[in-house]
């Protein structure tokens, strides 16, 4: 049984009577335990559909889709209420920029010790507060912070912001979510603390079985942290597999140039030459393309991509491209490069 | 904390210097004598004329003469009325307090009114109940508060005979005043009839701080819809409704405090301009405060009492502003203590 199984979920803005489809028909399966990666530009749609799986959209945005299940149960099925109160339940996020998501006049402490579930407490109501501290410090410690006494009592300003992240997971843990969702979590940090946030995101993973869709544009460095990637490109579904599909032989042009353009990749090119990127830029909501979105760029485009191509599946390998790279078979590794 | 203090008592005595240096300036500004303006002794006899000029120095230089008269205010000497010939600080002293009691009375209704209907607007934001709230600030905002002072005279205490129309209380209660201030006063009276006049003081007070309030309380919606809309709209509101917090969690432990931040900022703004409207109201409904006091001053051309009067009202307005200063770093960590790194 799939944790997470969503199909054709669309998003759309209301702005001055004009309906623009900033997320159109995306699909996304996760399992129990899963690390799934979310990679696509910015501008791709990927925070509008983490934001929208835990319902915190305004209401300028509109969210249709054909089927959410989460662990069997359908939630088109059930009120708004009841929905909100199941995933607040079991779907935790953590967004970018942690100090801005943290209440900047109330100190660290309140907020964590609120996020707690009241639930998870026994005894009187006048020993909850006591519980609620010592379970606060807990959870500080759960995400490595050891000096508990003065990160409760300081104020979001007063911490680095590697630190706020790291508040930003307890409170995220504090509910024992199933399923975690990371929006860019290590926006504008530097590369030791991405790694430590990255690392302590492995080791829940791998400890408690809480699985984790990370959001995020730099197809390199999540390569490192996830079972699965999902490529998004302008608020399409491009591709889905395993990391090693994806980034081993990918069947989809975008996810070739992905591939492409990382630094990694174009560590054989000689000095001074242009590294390998599309032509052009990712296009603005006004002027979306009909059909693939990615048609302006795309090196291997045709006639048929004026239509929005259908999501192909190769073993477990989902493509959404009327010619996909290297169809059906699957091709030595050596023919990775030049091909785009 | 310290520093906090010390940075702000500082920005008051160097406001308050520049303030005397104003109100000293408009002495020459005036027209007729200077040291006349300054002292307000129109009839005073040659000999005392002499005496005069020397108490204010006027042979030395004007830098000198803006000393003495530092000293003098400093000693609570402000002159003699030109109109009545008695002296100016102890008229002030009897009159500031009804005013300060009016003032404030007047702007705790206005944000005990304006800031939850600004709220609940920002939060029903775009429906029925937000444009209905906005219609009716715009309607107070637009009425003249002379117009309004006069309706509310002619319905309330003619027609409907609810409050009494003119001054602070019935002549029939005799008050001792200790502080000047009127509540305080009562509350402090061994009089038998103590809550008698109490209650007919707040009965007294009711109408022109209404009258008063009315026009904050429309800035306040506004600033309070507009502050609370910006907060809900920030990444810590989302987070929070991303944590499982209810709306109302987030409203209460939240929303509000982050909103009333923005807006304490402005309350001393406002303050200067209830001021104002209080001056007209006091005439209209002849408290004896400080307002009328000032008009009629204007009226009479008692150039000494305008200048001291309005020394006085705007250090009072300012004293207010550092108020509304010390509430703000009281609610907001931010403004306390050093910055991250300023070091």
């Amino acid at each position: 049984m799939n944790l997470l199984d969503i199909r054709n979920l669309s998003i759309e803005l209301i702005h001055d009577d004009q309906r623009i489809l900033a997320v159109d028909k995306v699909s996304l399966s996760m399992k129990e335990g899963e690390v799934r990666g979310v990679v696509g530009e910015s501008g791709s749609g990927k925070s509008l559909l983490a934001q929208a799986l835990v319902g915190v959209l305004d209401d300028k945005w509109h969210v249709h889709a054909d089927r959410f299940h989460w662990r069997g149960v359908d939630l088109l099925r059930l009120s708004i209420d009841e929905r909100k109160a199941l995933l607040s339940r079991d779907v935790a996020m953590i967004f970018q920029e942690p100090m801005a998501c943290l209440d900047p006049t109330t100190s660290i402490g309140e907020q964590l010790t609120e996020a707690i579930d009241s639930s998870q407490l026994t005894g009187y109501f006048w020993q909850r507060k006591k519980q609620r501290q010592s379970a606060a410090i807990k959870l500080l410690h759960k995400v490595g912070i050891k000096n508990h006494q003065a990160c409760l009592t300081s104020y979001p300003h007063q911490l680095t912001e590697a630190l706020c992240q790291r508040v930003m997971i307890a409170i995220a843990l504090a509910r024992r979510p199933i399923l975690l969702i990371a929006d860019e979590p290590t926006a504008a940090m530097e590369n030791t603390n991405e790694g430590q946030i990255f690392r302590l995101l492995a080791s829940l993973n791998q400890l408690k079985n809480m699985s984790i869709l990370l959001i995020s544009h730099d197809l390199e460095t999540i390569t490192h942290w996830t079972n699965t990637i999902t490529v998004m490109y302008s608020g399409q579904f491009v591709e889905a597999g395993t990391t090693a599909q994806i980034f081993g032989k990918p069947l989809h042009p975008y996810t070739r140039a992905l591939v492409d353009s990382s630094p990694s990749a174009n560590l054989h090119l000689p000095a001074k030459s242009r590294l390998k990127t599309l032509p052009g830029s990712i296009p603005i909501l006004q002027h979306l393309p009909i059909g693939c979105r990615l048609g302006p760029r795309c090196p291997r485009a045709q006639q048929a991509c004026v239509k929005a191509p259908t999501v192909t599946n190769f073993h477990g390998h989902k493509v959404s491209c009327h010619f996909p790279l290297t169809p059906l078979k699957s091709t030595p590794k050596k023919t990775r490069k030049g091909t785009s | 904390m310290l520093i906090f203090t010390l940075r702000r008592l500082s920005l008051f005595f160097f406001t308050m210097l520049l303030l005397t240096l104003l109100s000293f300036s408009l002495n020459f500004l005036f027209p007729g004598e200077t040291i006349i303006n300054l002292t307000g002794a129109i009839n005073a006899t040659p000999s005392q004329l002499i005496e005069i000029n020397e108490a204010y120095q006027t042979h030395r230089n004007i830098f000198w003469q803006y000393i003495t008269y530092l000293k003098h205010i400093a000693n609570g000497d402000l002159g003699l009325s030109m109109a009545s010939q008695s002296s100016i600080s102890t008229e002030i002293v009897t009159l500031l307090p009804a005013t300060i009691e009016l003032s404030l009375v007047a702007l705790y209704i206005a944000m005990l009114v304006g800031i939850p209907l600004g709220f609940i607007a920002a939060i029903k934001h775009s429906k029925l109940t937000d444009n209905l709230i906005l219609s009716i600030s715009m309607l107070g905002y637009s009425i003249p508060v002379f117009w309004l002072g006069l309706l509310a005279i002619l319905t309330f205490s003619i027609s409907l005979g609810w409050f009494p129309s003119a001054g602070q209380i019935s002549l029939l209660f005799e008050i001792k005043p200790v502080t000047g201030i009127q509540f305080i006063d009562i509350l402090l009276s061994d009089s038998p009839y103590k809550w008698q006049a109490f209650s007919d003081a707040t009965a007294h007070i009711i109408l022109p701080a209404c009258v008063i309030a009315v026009a904050p309380t429309t800035i306040f919606i506004r600033l309070a819809r507009t502050s609370m809309i910006e907060v809900l709209d920030t990444s810590y509101i989302r987070a929070a409704s991303a944590k499982g917090l209810t709306f109302q969690q987030i409203i209460f432990r939240h929303a509000i405090r982050n909103s009333l931040i923005k807006i304490i900022r402005h309350v001393g703004l406002q303050f200067a301009n209830l001021i104002t409207i209080a001056m007209v109201t006091e005439v209209i409904f002849s408290w004896p405060g400080i307002g009328r006091w000032l008009i009629e001053s204007i009226y009479q051309r008692d150039y000494t009492a305008i200048e001291s009067g309005l020394l006085v009202l705007s250090c009072f307005i300012f004293v207010v502003h550092i108020l509304t200063d010390f509430i703000y770093a009281a609610l907001n960590p931010l403004a306390r203590g050093n910055k991250y790194g300023a070091r």
